[in-house]
């Protein structure tokens, strides 16, 4: 059986990650397909800015509430799912929202709100996103309603930080000085000069010099805010550090088979390696597929000037196939001993149902396409 | 010689060109063929590459870029800006005693707090970025144009919009006065000009379609929108026709008719963007090698003086 089949019919959460421009948004809503049709109630949560997950499922929009994607459509699609399939994509902001009204007392999550940081915190910032799509992963997994839930995540460079947001987040609130460090603020009247009187004033007058001393003072005020959660966020950012590293999850590399992309792939794959994180596979999307010799063969024969522009669209055809062959092999050996799985490239996008399905098959199918001839032939006759 | 107004003219006074679009188009091969063919045309360039690991740099044939200034080859320069060592420029600017800034870092506590503030990373790499668009040399500039290879839409839309935000959130002070020059030269089209690359497909056109429609609620200016992996047409009806009796090459001359017709319709569709778009021919290699590069940024560079 193919890894990832394992992984769709006994995991519960299958986190997609991977460099941009790659696929891995479709990829992740072709794996909640299949794990659908494995009879798994299925969930697929995108957190990319680019509403990409939206149109490649033909909803016109997705919010924080999951939408099941409607049976008629898939059954117009020829797509027979054993169990109902969702997709949503987070709202940052409305995440945070109900993140803070859940964790704290009415008037506390007032002050939150209020506070000029948090509104920076909880809108396009760059930095929160990935906590709150780690406290949603962990929000989903804990109502339990879901048998599979399938995470897409932003490009390279920020998805390492992405899995890296619990640990930052309990390093923060976590850590002894932290702690010591707001405890007496909560206590003090003076709450931002206490805040930062640590250490003399030498760090607290460097720091106002860095930021500004009225930006340190608002910011010592929305941590005071913020730390009766603080227990709680902690207990969570460790909960969901703990999920992603159990055997409930399995990570997905997505990546693609340009030469260019290799080095990236392989570099990411050690960091998940190194977090002991189950990478349960490298997924090459869009492979290109070598042309059959007999198509050469036919082409040779045709009067001019067909045959010439057949033999050059032939000839372009072999050079991509060859170069992704090529970069593949380095590839896996790199990644050596996880499996490396590719799915052909499709002509045209794969935005819609029965594409994504089609790709989900390379996926999870018995039958192991190669680089070449396998997939070649599958990419045409499908 | 007369002033032109024609965009030929307004590249070569463009100070920053930031380069950014959907990821996976090739958003870092046309940062390094532009960077590479501005340098041939006698400018001074650096070429800034966004914590990529130095991946632009390395498409030119060196070793990739570090967060040092390098020098590749004559007046072409480039640095891959990273948050910690732009963090720590930034710092050291502001309190100039390497002691304080050792104390301030070398106190956990501090180090945990300045990464918590949302966005303090971005806004010193951009920082830097723009830092090196101010950089004086004597009178005249230090460089003539920096070439940024931004990160892709999400993110770059979040980079690029880091001082407004910042100048909407935080009380008047040092980093709102950081903020405002920032965004000041991000705003002036007379520095600044945005530059999307896109590929022919249907995702990515909406995407880039949604990025302009960005770049302009941030009031950057849009000088060019750059259509990667551009197909020409090639086979005719006819030809499609006459291949009835085999259904597989006629499968194959089909895709490449609707490869040329997506590439016409993205045209079409980006041609909305009152940008001119450019095309480029989709190459047919593995990796892009540096003869590639060069003439990549050969055509771009022509496609910009033919502007009318």
């Amino acid at each position: 059986m193919k890894p990832l089949a394992e992984a769709l019919r006994s995991r519960g959460v299958v986190v997609c990650v991977g460099p941009g421009g790659v696929g891995k948004t479709t990829l992740a809503a072709a794996l909640a397909l299949q794990g659908a049709a494995l009879g798994r109630k299925s969930l697929v949560c995108t957190i990319d800015p680019a509403r990409r997950l939206a149109s490649a499922l033909g909803l016109s929009e997705l919010g924080n509430i999951a939408r099941r994607i409607s049976e008629s459509e898939l059954q117009a699609a020829g797509i027979q799912l054993a169990a109902p399939v969702q997709a949503m994509m987070l709202d940052m902001k409305q995440s945070w929202d109900e993140l803070i009204a859940r964790s704290a007392s009415p008037e506390q999550s007032e002050r939150i709100l209020a506070n000029r940081f948090y509104q920076s915190l909880s809108s396009a910032l760059a930095g929160s996103q990935e906590y709150i799509a780690l406290e949603k992963l962990w929000e989903l997994h804990s109502a339990g309603t879901q048998d599979l839930l399938v995470l897409d995540t932003p490009p390279t460079a920020q998805a390492l930080d992405f899995l890296d947001a619990p640990a930052r987040v309990m390093d923060f609130f976590g850590s002894d000085t932290a702690r010591w460090l707001l405890t007496p603020a909560l206590r003090g009247t003076k709450v931002g000069l206490r805040l930062f009187g640590l250490g003399g004033n030498l760090i607290s007058r460097a720091l106002s010099r860095v930021v500004g001393g009225q930006t340190l003072s608002d910011l010592a005020t929305f941590l005071l805010a913020m730390s009766g959660m603080n227990e709680g966020f902690r207990e969570r950012a460790q909960a969901v550090r703990a999920l992603l590293a159990s055997q409930e999850t399995v990570v997905v590399l997505v990546t693609g088979p340009a030469a260019e992309r290799r080095e990236e792939a392989v570099r990411f794959h050690h960091s998940l390696r190194e977090q002991r994180l189950n990478v349960a596979a490298v997924v090459v999307n869009q492979v290109h597929a070598d042309v059959d010799p007999e198509d050469v063969a036919a082409a040779a024969r045709l009067p001019e000037p067909l045959r010439s522009k057949l033999e050059r669209t032939l000839s372009e055809g072999h050079q991509l196939a060859l170069a992704d062959a090529q970069s593949i092999r380095e590839l896996r050996a790199a990644v050596a001993p996880t499996p490396l799985l590719t799915v052909p490239r499709f002509e045209g996008d794969v935005h819609d149902l029965s594409a994504l399905w089609r790709a989900g098959t390379y996926l999870v199918s018995d039958t192991t396409p190669g680089e070449g001839q396998a997939a070649a032939a599958a990419a045409r006759g499908a | 010689m007369p002033r032109s107004r024609t965009p030929m003219a307004q590249l070569p006074r463009t100070r920053l060109l930031v380069i950014t679009g959907k990821g996976g188009v090739g958003k870092s091969t046309v940062s390094a063929a532009l960077a590479l063919a501005l340098a041939r045309s006698g400018k001074r360039v650096l070429l800034c590459e966004v914590n990529s690991g130095g991946r632009a740099t390395a498409l030119l044939g060196y070793p990739p870029a570090g967060p040092e200034l390098t020098r590749l080859e004559g007046e072409l320069w480039s640095v891959d800006v990273r948050p910690a060592e732009a963090m720590r420029e930034y710092i050291m600017k502001r309190v100039r005693i390497e002691r304080v800034y050792r104390a301030l870092f070398e106190n956990p506590l501090v180090r945990a707090f300045l990464r918590f503030i949302p966005s303090l990373a971005e806004t010193v790499m951009l920082g830097k970025i723009l830092w090196h668009v101010r950089d004086a040399d004597g009178a005249r500039p230090r460089w003539d144009v920096v070439v940024a290879d931004a990160p892709a839409t999400g993110h770059a839309l979040t980079f690029l919009g880091v001082p407004q935000v910042l100048l909407d959130t935080l009380p008047p002070g040092t980093m709102a006065e950081e903020a405002t020059w920032m965004r000041d030269l991000l705003v002036d089209p007379a520095v600044t000009k945005a530059l999307v690359v896109a590929l022919p497909e249907e995702l990515p056109i909406l995407e880039s379609l949604e990025l302009a429609a960005g770049l302009r609620a941030l009031h950057l200016a849009l000088t060019a929108v750059v259509l990667n992996q551009a197909t020409e047409p090639r086979f005719l009806p006819a030809d499609v026709a006459a291949l009835a009796p085999l259904p597989r090459l006629e499968a194959l001359a089909r895709a490449h008719v609707e490869q040329a017709n997506r590439t016409r319709q993205a045209v079409q569709r980006l041609s909305t963007l009152a940008a001119p778009v450019f095309e480029l021919p989709r190459l047919y290699r593995g990796a892009m090698d540096r003869a590639s590069i060069e003439a990549l940024g050969a055509t771009l560079l022509a496609g910009f003086k033919g502007w009318a």
